[in-house]
């Protein structure tokens, strides 16, 4: 009486997780994407018509390295959570295979550098001539929005005493 | 025969060991163990992870940057052999890596001692905080009861009555005062 009655568990259940870790099924990895962003960033948005990809390869998401069906589809993904969290994740400088290497004591390691994220142009305005530039974010800049979040909390607590 | 550095924990491959991955960029990716193949798969960032050696420098817990690194580094710029240089290499890297890790030890000692500072504050708050535990605010309760009562007693004998001050109206005060009656008549009045 009072003992757990527990299945011995046999696996872990990530079966799902197993199936999209297999090197078949392996996306483009952040650094990937990061010199897609750098370098050929208008060409990935403005494609010409493929018929095997999906939406004719007309609406790909550069940041997320994904095909979309129509507009609609892009912009409502452009509002999801998974995209936020792309961008965030691009941010910071991609790890690499030298920075590896740093990290080992091969030549000094630097902090990976911050950088300016903006979900991507338009197609109108990438045929403009407009391209994602990925720019460092100044520290300046950084630093003020965090002081004025900060000092507007802090005002309330001064009235109350 | 070359020992390489593990993409995800960046520590030594020897000949034999680990797995090379080839991504369809051409791009070559070693790993040390299984354990380190399995991070990179599932898209890990070392940076992240807690074991790793770009984790530990990113974090500020290991030296990063100093010049005792730039002498071991991939350089990309083949040099002829000979034999004079090969011989000095050698001496080199053995005075290299001594200063190397003099100076990597120094680096967490000093790091360390930051938060034995921080203890010792901690300890000293703690005590201040905790003072009953060690004397009991007992002690000594009677002695500075009685001592307390003594001085009262000293004071109350030092005390003279207080004056007792009473308002009156002024115009009344001079109305009294003009048919004639004494201060001492108007404190009886009071009364």
């Amino acid at each position: 009486m009072g003992m757990v009655q527990k299945r011995k568990k046999m696996h872990y259940g990530d079966t799902h997780l197993q199936r999209r870790w297999r090197v078949r099924n392996r996306r483009r990895d952040l650094d990937q994407i990061d010199d897609d962003l750098r370098t050929r960033s208008g060409e990935l948005i403005n494609q010409n018509v493929d018929l095997d990809k999906p939406g004719f390869a007309q609406f790909y998401c550069v940041h997320c390295a994904k095909y979309f069906i129509d507009d609609t589809a892009m912009q409502a993904h452009f509002r999801t959570k998974v995209h936020k969290r792309r961008l965030k994740a691009l941010e910071t400088e991609p790890y690499s295979i030298e920075e590896s290497e740093r990290a080992a004591g091969k030549g000094s390691f630097q902090k990976a550098k911050k950088r300016v994220m903006e979900t991507q142009p338009t197609k109108d305005e990438v045929i403009a001539g407009k391209r994602i530039k990925v720019e460092e974010k100044a520290e300046a800049m950084a630093e003020e929005p965090s002081t004025s979040k900060a000092t507007p909390r802090k005002k309330p607590e001064k009235m109350e005493t | 025969m070359r020992i390489e550095t593990c993409y995800f924990c960046s520590s030594k491959i020897y000949p034999g060991h680990g797995v090379n991955f080839v991504r369809n960029d051409c791009k070559i990716f070693k790993f040390c163990r299984g354990k380190c193949h399995k991070a990179f798969k599932r898209k890990k960032n070392p940076r992240k992870v807690g074991w790793t050696k770009a984790h530990r420098k990113a974090a500020g817990k290991e030296l990063a940057i100093d010049p005792s690194f730039e002498f071991e580094k991939r350089r990309n710029v083949p040099i002829k052999y000979s034999r004079e240089t090969w011989q000095k290499a050698l001496e080199a890297i053995k005075k290299v890596t001594e200063i190397k890790e003099r100076r990597q030890n120094h680096f967490v000692m000093e790091r360390l001692r930051k938060g034995r500072q921080i203890e010792i504050q901690m300890d000293v708050k703690d005590v201040q905080r905790n003072m009953s535990l060690i004397r009991s605010p007992a002690a000594g309760l009677k002695e500075r009861r009685a001592k307390e009562a003594a001085e009262e007693a000293a004071l109350m004998e030092e005390d003279l009555p207080e004056e007792k001050i009473t308002y009156v109206d002024a115009r009344e005060l001079e109305k009294k005062l003009e048919e004639g009656m004494g201060i001492d008549d108007l404190e009886m009045l009071e009364a």
